[in-house]
């Protein structure tokens, strides 16, 4: 019984909704206006960015260096762990315009030049963690509580990389 | 002992303004501060299994743990809260009677500490939060030393959980690597 009734309700208000979206102005208006970007969509683009920059990096010093392949190749699976769990977070609505379609694609910058002697490889590669590190802390407060806390793990993360980016520790 | 490593981050007397007091700030505060009992009787075990470098490490870190554990005390106190005391014993995740044992158990603990200093990170205050992020990385820093390899995830994902207080006073290890529950509060 009341099943119906809502089902009724329902339908009246489908009704009046295809009548407001069909055309006149203030039926548009009762839609409300389209949801506002949060402030965790930047920060997770800014993240995402930061963590494509850093594979580009190590694609480069692996390409540099063939040799650091074994040190450097499970630090890169992690950046690129830390991508596929920052992309998770970015919905963005499919429809309308995407200038930037592509947040996987650095097209327009030149690969990063890296050193290419081995020690000169890890200092480069240490020094851009550290950056990125820090770099994510400071958009921690930006941030909403679990992006948040993904940054701040994310960041503890690329301080351990640099860490075990030290000419010598456990040559191959 | 005087603590030679200097804790995550100090109490300053002006950061006692900024923090109202809050329920869900002492409440992951008090969650941090049982993941560091944990890992000062942790470390303590740890300790007694390993020689030379590495029982240095370790007294470091039991040093360092013991040094954070009155940093959290002074900050719950601060917000008008009672500090947890730590449990008479703790259970071990896995039994340690060897130097690979003991090295695996200090880089669990870290993953623990980690995982309950995220918590701080969650909360609304921003010095708390900056707090937390960078004791989860300093955590995490010592995991790696121990492990000798990162995590892609510290304190979100903990690949073993660590040592709980033990049920009733049993200070024995559990029998073989039995999986207690993840409390990442142990409340």
């Amino acid at each position: 019984m009341g099943r119906v009734a809502t089902r009724r309700s329902v339908l009246a208000a489908a009704a009046s909704l295809s009548l407001a979206a069909a055309g006149c102005g203030k039926g548009i208006g009762a839609l409300g206006t389209p949801p506002r970007l949060l402030p965790d969509v930047a920060v997770a683009r800014d993240a995402i960015a930061g963590e494509n920059l850093m594979i580009s990096r190590y694609d480069a010093a692996l390409a540099a260096v063939p040799a650091l392949a074994g040190s450097l190749t499970p630090l890169l699976e992690q950046h690129r762990e830390h991508l596929v769990r920052l992309q998770a977070r970015l919905i963005e609505p499919a429809a309308g315009s995407q200038q930037d379609q592509s947040p996987s694609g650095p097209a327009p910058t030149a690969p990063p030049q890296v050193p290419a002697s081995p020690a000169a490889a890890q200092a480069y590669l240490r020094e851009a963690e550290q950056t990125a590190a820090s770099t994510l802390l400071g958009k921690l407060t930006a941030a909403s509580p679990s992006l948040a806390q993904l940054l701040a793990s994310i960041a503890a993360s690329e301080a351990s990389h640099a860490l075990l980016l030290v000419p010598n520790r456990r040559s191959t | 002992m005087s603590a030679s490593l200097s804790a995550p981050e100090a109490v300053t007397a002006g950061q006692n303004q900024l923090m109202a007091a809050q329920p869900a700030a002492i409440a992951a505060l008090q969650a941090a501060l049982n993941a560091e009992h944990a890992a000062v009787y942790g470390y303590g075990v740890a300790g007694a299994h390993l020689t030379g470098a590495k029982q240095k490490a370790a007294a470091r870190g039991w040093a360092a743990h013991e040094a954070a554990r009155d940093t959290l005390s002074s900050m719950i106190i601060a917000l008008g809260g009672q500090p947890a005391a730590a449990a008479a014993a703790y259970r071990l995740p896995f039994p340690v009677r060897g130097k690979q044992a003991a090295i695996m158990l200090a880089a669990v603990l870290e993953d623990r500490v980690a995982a309950a200093y995220l918590g701080l990170v969650a909360l609304g205050n921003a010095r708390l939060r900056m707090f937390g992020a960078r004791a989860v990385q300093v955590a995490a820093l010592r995991a790696t030393s121990w492990r000798g390899e990162a995590l892609a995830f510290p304190g979100l994902e903990v690949p073993v959980s660590g040592p709980v207080p033990a049920a009733q006073g049993a200070s024995r290890p559990a029998p073989g690597p039995s999986t207690p529950g993840p409390s990442t509060s142990g409340g």
